[in-house]
C-alpha cells in the first residue's frame, strides 16, 4: 500500500548524552528523556475534501432522511405504527374477503408452547415420561382413547398409583390445572397431546372444555385411578367431532372459526 | 511537590538541548504529576474491582445458582455494581486523567489549581464508593447508568463540578493562537457531561417526567454518556496520540472540523433507538435511528482523517506500545459506531433489540474503543510522570493481545449470541426460555473472553504498579514492544 516506510534514525545525541532520569535529578531542568526525545505537539494539515466523502454524506443524509420520511409515522403524537398508525392498520385487519387475515398458531402448536412450559418438566418433551414417577403421554391408552378421561385428568389432577401401558407409577401427584390454564389452553394442550409422539387421537376444543368445567365445578379433590377408570375408556367430551374423525396434522393451519388466541 | 510554584520559564539557552519546547514540556509534565496519578491510580482499583464483579456477573449467567442466597450477590444487585464501577470508577477517571493531561500540554502552561482536581478526585472516589455500596445493599434506582443513589449522585456532581471548573480555568490561561483539535473534543466533554447528568436526575429523580417518558430519558441519557462524555474524550486523545508519536501533522484541519461538529449534533438526537417497538410515538424512536445513521458522517470522515494520518506509518505498530493502543481503538470506533448503525435499524433491531446484542455494542464502545485508546494514552503519559520507562516491553505485549483477543472474543460471542437469542424470541412456536437456553454455549464462552480480560488488567496494574513505586527502567530509550533492528528506529513513545 506505501513504499514510503517511516525514517528510522538513532536517538539523538544529545538526548543520549544527557538524559539522565527525571527521579534522579534535583534540577528540573535536566528534561527527563521522554521528553526530550518526543516529538514536536501536533498540528494539523489542511488536505481539502475528497469528493468520495461528501458522496457518503450525501448517502447518509439520503438514507437518513429517507428513513425518517418512511418511518415516522405521519410524525402524530400517538401514532405507535411507524407506517402511519391507524389507516394502514385497518387495511391489514379487512382483507380481500373482510376476514381476518392474520396467520395464526394451529392448535397443535399453541398447544406445544403450553406443554413445554407447563408439562414438560415431568412428562418431558418425548412425552415418555420418567420411569416409576411420571407416566408416559406417547401411546398412554388414557391420553389415545375417549377425551372425556385425559380432560379431567388435566382439569383436576391425578394422585395415587396408576398402571399405564403395563407398568406401575404412583410416587408423584399431578396437580390439577383448572384455575392455571384457560379453557382455551387445556384444549389446544389436550389436542397436542393427543396428535403427537405417533398418538392419532381427536382434537379437543374449548366449547368442550368450557362444558366439562361446568360439570366438575363442585368436585374438588383430585382423581385417583379408581375414579378414572370408572369411566368408559371411549367416554367422548359432550360436543366434539364425531368419532373417527382424522386427527389435525401437526402444523395445520387455524380454522376459520377457530376461537381467537387467548 | 507544588505544582504551582515551578514558574514558566521564558525560552532561554538550556543546557540540555538548546530546544526551549522540551523544557516547556518538561516543566508542564511535571505540575500534572501528582493530579493525573491520583486519577490514573484511582481508575486502576476500579478497574479490578469492576474486573472481578463482570467476570461474577459472566459467570452468573450460566450458573445462575452460584451464591444465590447472599442477597447483595444477586444478579440484579453485582450487574449494575459491575456497570457503575466501569463506568464512573474506571473509565471516567481514567478518561479525566488523560483529560488533564492533555490540557495542561495543550494549553502551553503548567498546571494551575491542582487542589480543584485533588478535592475532585476525592470527591469523585466518595461518590463511587457510596455509590456502590448503595447499589449493593439494594438502594438502587434501577435505571441503567443512573443507578447510583441519590446521595452518591450528588457528592459525583459536586466532584465533576470541580474538574471542568479547572478545565474551563486552564482553557483560559491558555498560551498560543491555536486551539487543537483534542481541546475541541475534550473542552466539549466537560460540557456535554453536565448537561447528560442534570438532565437524567432532574427529569428522573427531582421532577421525574411521567411513565414510559422516564426509559426514553434513561436510554437518551446512557447512549449520549458513551458518545458524547467516553466519545469526545476517546477521540480528542487519539487525535493527540498518533500525530504525536508518529511525528506527522493531523492529515485535515476541514475533516477535523466536519468530525467534531456532525458528532455533537448527531450524536445528542441517539438513544431512542434503544427502544424500538416501545410504547413510543414512532417519530421519537424514527428520528433516533435517523441520526444514527446520520453518525455514520463523522464515523467516516473521523476514521478517514485519522487513516489517513497514521498512512505509509503503519509499521510503527510494531514498535510503540501507546500506537498500537490507540489505534486499536481508532479503528474500533467504527466498528462500534457501524454495528449502532446496524442495530438500531427497525428491521434488525426487531430481532436484537433487548438481547445480548446490545450488550455487545456497550462494551465495542466503552471498551474496544474508549478503554484501548485510555491504555495507550497511559502507556504514553505515565513514564513522564514517573520519570521511569515501562520495564517489560512483555507484560504490554500480553496485556495488548489478551485485550484484544478478549474483548475481539466477548463481540462476536455477544453479537452473534444475541441475534440466535432475538430470532427465536421472535418465534412464535418457542416458548421464551427457549430463547435463553440457546444461548448457553455463547455466554460460556463470554465467560472464557472475560478470563482472558481479567488476566489483561492484573498484568496491566502489576506494571502500573512498578512505575508508581519508581521500579521502571532508567533509561533514555522508550520500552519498545519489539527489539528495533538495527538502524534504530526514531524514539516515539
Amino acid at each position: 500500500m506505501n513504499e514510503e516506510t517511516p525514517k528510522l534514525t538513532p536517538p539523538k545525541a544529545s538526548g543520549v548524552g544527557q538524559g539522565m532520569d527525571y527521579g534522579e535529578q534535583a534540577d528540573v531542568q535536566q528534561v527527563h528523556a521522554a521528553v526530550q526525545r518526543e516529538k514536536r505537539e501536533p498540528r494539523v494539515g489542511a488536505e481539502p475534501l475528497s469528493i468520495w466523502l461528501i458522496a457518503v454524506y450525501g448517502l447518509a443524509v439520503f438514507f437518513g432522511g429517507a428513513y425518517l420520511g418512511r418511518y415516522s409515522g405521519n410524525f402524530s403524537g400517538d401514532a405507535l405504527d411507524p407506517y402511519g398508525g391507524e389507516a394502514h392498520a385497518m387495511k391489514k385487519v379487512t382483507g380481500p374477503q373482510g376476514a381476518e387475515q392474520v396467520a395464526e398458531l394451529s392448535p397443535h402448536d399453541r398447544g406445544k408452547k403450553i406443554f413445554a412450559a407447563n408439562c414438560q418438566t415431568c412428562h418431558q418433551a418425548n412425552g415418555l415420561g420418567v420411569p416409576g414417577q411420571y407416566p408416559p403421554l406417547a401411546g398412554s391408552e388414557f391420553t389415545t382413547g375417549g377425551s372425556r378421561r385425559p380432560a379431567e385428568i388435566v382439569m383436576k389432577g391425578l394422585q395415587g398409583p396408576v398402571t399405564v401401558k403395563g407398568q406401575k407409577y404412583g410416587t408423584a401427584v399431578m396437580q390439577p390445572w383448572d384455575k392455571t390454564l384457560t379453557d382455551q389452553k387445556i384444549a389446544d394442550v389436550l389436542t397436542y397431546e393427543r396428535s403427537e409422539w405417533g398418538n392419532s387421537a381427536s382434537p379437543v376444543t374449548a366449547e368442550q372444555i368450557a362444558a366439562l368445567r361446568k360439570e366438575l365445578a363442585n368436585h374438588p379433590e383430585s382423581f385417583t385411578e379408581p375414579d378414572i377408570l370408572a369411566l368408559p375408556a371411549d367416554a367422548e367430551l359432550p360436543g366434539g367431532p364425531p368419532a373417527g374423525a382424522p386427527p389435525p396434522k401437526p402444523g395445520e393451519a387455524a380454522k376459520p372459526n377457530a376461537p381467537p388466541k387467548p | 511537590m507544588n505544582a504551582t510554584g515551578i514558574p514558566l520559564k521564558e525560552p532561554s539557552v538550556s543546557a540540555v538541548a538548546g530546544d526551549t519546547e522540551q523544557e516547556e514540556r518538561a516543566l508542564i509534565d511535571a505540575s500534572t504529576r501528582v493530579p493525573v496519578l491520583m486519577f490514573y491510580t484511582s481508575a486502576m482499583a476500579w478497574l479490578i474491582l469492576g474486573t472481578l464483579l463482570a467476570g461474577f456477573v459472566s459467570f452468573k449467567l450460566h450458573t445462575p445458582d452460584m451464591f444465590s442466597e447472599i442477597s447483595f450477590l444477586t444478579w440484579g444487585r453485582v450487574r449494575p455494581a459491575h456497570m457503575n464501577v466501569m463506568v464512573y470508577g474506571w473509565a471516567s477517571m481514567a478518561g479525566m486523567g488523560t483529560a488533564i493531561w492533555l490540557m495542561a500540554r495543550l494549553c502551553r502552561t503548567v498546571l494551575r489549581y491542582p487542589l480543584l482536581l485533588l478535592a475532585g478526585a476525592g470527591f469523585w472516589n466518595l461518590g463511587v464508593v457510596l455509590g456502590v455500596g448503595g447499589i449493593l445493599l439494594g438502594d438502587s434506582t434501577g435505571y441503567q447508568w443512573l443507578e447510583f443513589p441519590r446521595y452518591a449522585a450528588i457528592i459525583l456532581f459536586i466532584a465533576y463540578t470541580l474538574v471542568a471548573s479547572w478545565a474551563v480555568l486552564m482553557f483560559r490561561y491558555r498560551r498560543g493562537e491555536q486551539i487543537y483539535i483534542t481541546q475541541w473534543y475534550l473542552l466539549g466533554a466537560f460540557l456535554w457531561f453536565p448537561w447528560l447528568y442534570t438532565a437524567g436526575q432532574l427529569m428522573l429523580f427531582v421532577v421525574p417526567v411521567q411513565g414510559v417518558l422516564q426509559s426514553a430519558v434513561g436510554w437518551w441519557y446512557a447512549n449520549n454518556l458513551l458518545f458524547l462524555w467516553f466519545g469526545a474524550i476517546g477521540l480528542g486523545t487519539a487525535y493527540y496520540m498518533i500525530p504525536k508519536v508518529i511525528g506527522r501533522p493531523v492529515y485535515s484541519y476541514h475533516l477535523a472540523t466536519i468530525g467534531f461538529w456532525t458528532y455533537a449534533l448527531f450524536s445528542s438526537w441517539t438513544g431512542m433507538q434503544r427502544l424500538v417497538d416501545g410504547p413510543f410515538p414512532a417519530w421519537m424512536i424514527t428520528a433516533s435511528i435517523a441520526a444514527t445513521i446520520l453518525t455514520i458522517i463523522p464515523v467516516a470522515t473521523v476514521g478517514l482523517n485519522h487513516h489517513m494520518t497514521m498512512q505509509g506509518y503503519f509499521p510503527l505498530l510494531r514498535y510503540s506500545p501507546t500506537l498500537r493502543f490507540t489505534v486499536f481503538g481508532a479503528m474500533s470506533y467504527t466498528v462500534f459506531s457501524l454495528v449502532g448503525v446496524l442495530i438500531s435499524l427497525r428491521s434488525v433491531a426487531r430481532y436484537v433489540n433487548f438481547t445480548q446484542a446490545s450488550i455487545a455494542y456497550s462494551h465495542l464502545g466503552l471498551y474496544a474503543f474508549f478503554t484501548m485508546v485510555i491504555f495507550g494514552s497511559m502507556y504514553y503519559i505515565v513514564p513522564r510522570l514517573v520519570g521511569r520507562e515501562w520495564r517489560y516491553a512483555s507484560l504490554i505485549k500480553l496485556h495488548f493481545w489478551a485485550s484484544a483477543y478478549g474483548i475481539g472474543l466477548m463481540t462476536l460471542m455477544l453479537l452473534a449470541g444475541g441475534f440466535l437469542q432475538g430470532a427465536n424470541m421472535d418465534n412464535p412456536s418457542l416458548v421464551f426460555s427457549e430463547s435463553t437456553e440457546t444461548i448457553l454455549p455463547y455466554l460460556r464462552g463470554r465467560s472464557l473472553s472475560g478470563i482472558l480480560l481479567t488476566a489483561s488488567h492484573f498484568i496491566f496494574a502489576y506494571h502500573f504498579g512498578l512505575m508508581l513505586l519508581g521500579l521502571g527502567r532508567t533509561s533514555t530509550v522508550p520500552t519498545f514492544l519489539n527489539p528495533v533492528e538495527a538502524e534504530g528506529s526514531e524514539a516515539h513513545i
